[in-house]
């Protein structure tokens, strides 16, 4: 089975995009190229991570949310959102505060995710009885750009993945479940990131997600940051613990890990994570049962979407679980209304296995496969070798395939124009037209003087 | 197509680049992904071998559209009792080796495990021959 739709959030504005080529050298997939002057996004190579986003120096990559049009929905609207949100606030914001100021922008009501993972702790601990201890590790399912980096670049490795919901799909079902009597209800999840979007749109296991719809969490915080401004009267506070106290850090990195029985290894980072999982594909991890994994540095307190500093963030929900435990303590109970549902939300909280995607393969058939592998070979060895990107691709390897492939030519590679100039098999001019064909038409222009002439 | 890679024996912290580059073209082929797997699993487990016993080796891999095969040669002490060495849980290496993490005794039945086909043979004192072969099609 193949999994082949290739939806994204990740999106280039080619009005903006200048062309500087960034973020192809960043994208730790390979998915980007240049051509006329932009760049542009290989759909089945893409896994939302969003490092090129983080680059851009245009503002040209951008994430194509649902925007905050949902909250004008006839229905009863209910906002998810994530603690790392809390985390943006300094902390002389309480989180009921915070999340009040949410409500105000025009929700019925406002949930914090986490709620979700006292109820996946239990999950864990459940399915670590189940579990076939034959595959091994198992990898978390919870980042949705590591799942579909291991879709697309880790193939063998699709049935480790935990067949469990994330936890704001979790508290969507609960919501859904619990507040029946509003009747139509529309669910909002305020993001952190990218692949979080492609998640509710295009769920992977799932036909549907619980979420109707995804908010930049960016556009959240500048409203809530005004309100908080111009708040004078009363705080509010938390009268006791809704959730578990470490419940808050569950999106970042080390804490989900604790509760999977076993070796356990929490790893960040989309790089860390690339170098893990190829370890861990030719067997030389051995003995570990449990992989938590987030694409961002610092779990979503690195999410692309977070506008605050990640270091604080974590800081913070540090405290705002101290608090929480302090709360547990006094009144020795923890109250999460969740938790009256856990039976029910057992019977749903199950995916369908995860499918490879075909994001590397160079043909279906593969005596073809092998020819342009064999080309691929070739080029690769004719090629200079240390990936300068000027013909657009983000290494020399990268143009090799793109060729065999027909989407580049030979004549692509800048030093490989120099010999054929030399033994007069390119004229310049036709060097030049390469150039604009990769870089955009005006790309040379300012080296051109007036007479003709360049400057020198 | 051909492909061959020197292993320099003593060096554990190169050991897994055969397996990582011949993977990365595998995937690229429409190769069911648990037998690249299998073949990835396989690589590594010989490398480590050479690294771990032997002085140096090459390793020499085949593949068209049908199956893989690789062929490493060692030159080593080589192996006094192949089926022993066969058996789980044998090793020679040494306490050093032990304590990186290898020599566990399972390289050879794994690399067992994850083949179609494996062909051990060995001049003791002079070197270790493994052939092995993994058919893309079950």
């Amino acid at each position: 089975m193949r999994d082949r739709d290739y939806t994204h959030a990740i999106q280039i504005d080619t009005d903006k995009c200048i062309g500087c080529s960034h973020c192809m050298q960043v994208c730790p997939t390979q998915a980007i190229r240049i051509v006329n002057g932009h760049a542009g996004i290989m759909p089945e190579r893409c896994v939302d991570c969003g490092e090129c986003y983080r680059v851009c120096p245009a503002r040209a990559i951008y994430v194509k949310d649902d925007g905050l049009s949902v909250i004008k929905h006839d229905a009863y609207r209910i906002a998810l959102i994530p603690s790392v949100f809390i985390g943006q606030f300094p902390s002389e914001h309480t989180a009921s505060e915070i999340m009040d100021a949410v409500k105000q922008i025009g929700f019925d009501e406002v949930l914090e995710v986490e709620q979700a993972v006292d109820f996946m702790k239990k999950e864990y601990a459940l399915i670590a009885d189940e579990i076939d201890h034959s595959i091994q590790p198992v990898i978390s399912s919870f980042c949705p750009a590591i799942v579909r980096l291991i879709q697309v670049h880790y193939p063998s490795l699709t049935e480790q993945i935990l067949q469990v919901k994330a936890p704001h799909d979790i508290a969507a079902l609960y919501m859904r479940k619990s507040r029946q009597k509003a009747g139509n209800i529309f669910i909002s999840y305020v993001t952190p990131c990218a692949a979080k979007i492609v998640a509710a749109r295009a769920p992977v296991g799932e036909k549907v997600s619980a979420i109707d719809g995804a908010i930049d969490m960016k556009e959240v915080y500048n409203m809530v940051s005004k309100t908080l401004m111009e708040k004078k009267e009363a705080r509010l506070s938390k009268q006791f613990a809704n959730m578990s106290p470490d419940s808050v850090n569950w999106s970042l990195s080390g804490t989900e890990k604790q509760y999977f029985r076993g070796r356990s290894l929490a790893i960040d980072g989309m790089d860390n994570a690339i170098e893990f999982l190829d370890r861990l594909e030719s067997g030389r991890v051995t003995g570990v049962d449990f992989l938590e994994m987030r694409a961002c540095d610092q779990g979503c307190a690195g999410g692309i979407l977070c506008p605050g500093n990640r270091f604080l963030t974590v800081e913070r929900l540090e405290q705002r679980e101290k608090k929480l435990a302090y709360l547990t303590e006094v009144n020795k109970w923890v109250k999460n209304d969740l938790m009256d549902y856990a039976e029910e939300l057992h019977q749903v909280c199950k995916t369908d296995p995860v499918y490879p995607r075909d994001g590397l393969m160079l043909d279906e058939d593969l005596e073809k496969a092998l020819q342009k592998m064999d080309r691929i070979k070739k080029l690769n060895s004719y090629l200079p070798g240390f990936d300068c990107g000027a013909c657009g691709a983000p290494t020399c390897r990268s143009l090799a395939e793109d060729i065999v492939k027909e989407k580049a030519t030979i004549s692509h590679c800048v030093f490989v124009q120099r010999v054929m100039e030399k033994n007069y098999n390119l004229s310049p001019d036709q060097a030049f037209h390469i150039i604009e064909k990769i870089w955009g038409k005006d790309r040379l222009k300012k080296y051109q003087h007036p007479n003709g002439k360049t400057e020198s | 197509m051909h492909f061959e890679y020197e292993i320099e024996g003593g060096d554990f912290s190169s050991a897994g680049k055969a397996s990582s580059d011949i993977k990365k073209i595998l995937k690229q082929l429409n190769i069911d992904p648990q037998i690249v797997r299998r073949i990835a699993i396989a690589l590594y487990e010989a490398e480590v071998n050479v690294v771990a016993h032997a002085c140096k080796g090459i390793m020499k891999v085949d593949l068209d559209a049908h199956k893989i095969k690789i062929l490493l040669e060692d030159e080593g002490p080589g192996i006094e009792n192949i089926e022993r060495a066969m058996q789980e849980g044998f090793s020679t290496a040494s306490d050093e080796v032990r304590q990186m993490g290898f020599g566990a005794g399972m390289g050879l039945p794994n690399i067992k495990r994850n083949t179609d086909e494996m062909r051990l043979t060995s001049v003791p004192g002079r070197g270790t021959t493994l052939e092995m072969t993994v058919n893309f099609s079950q």
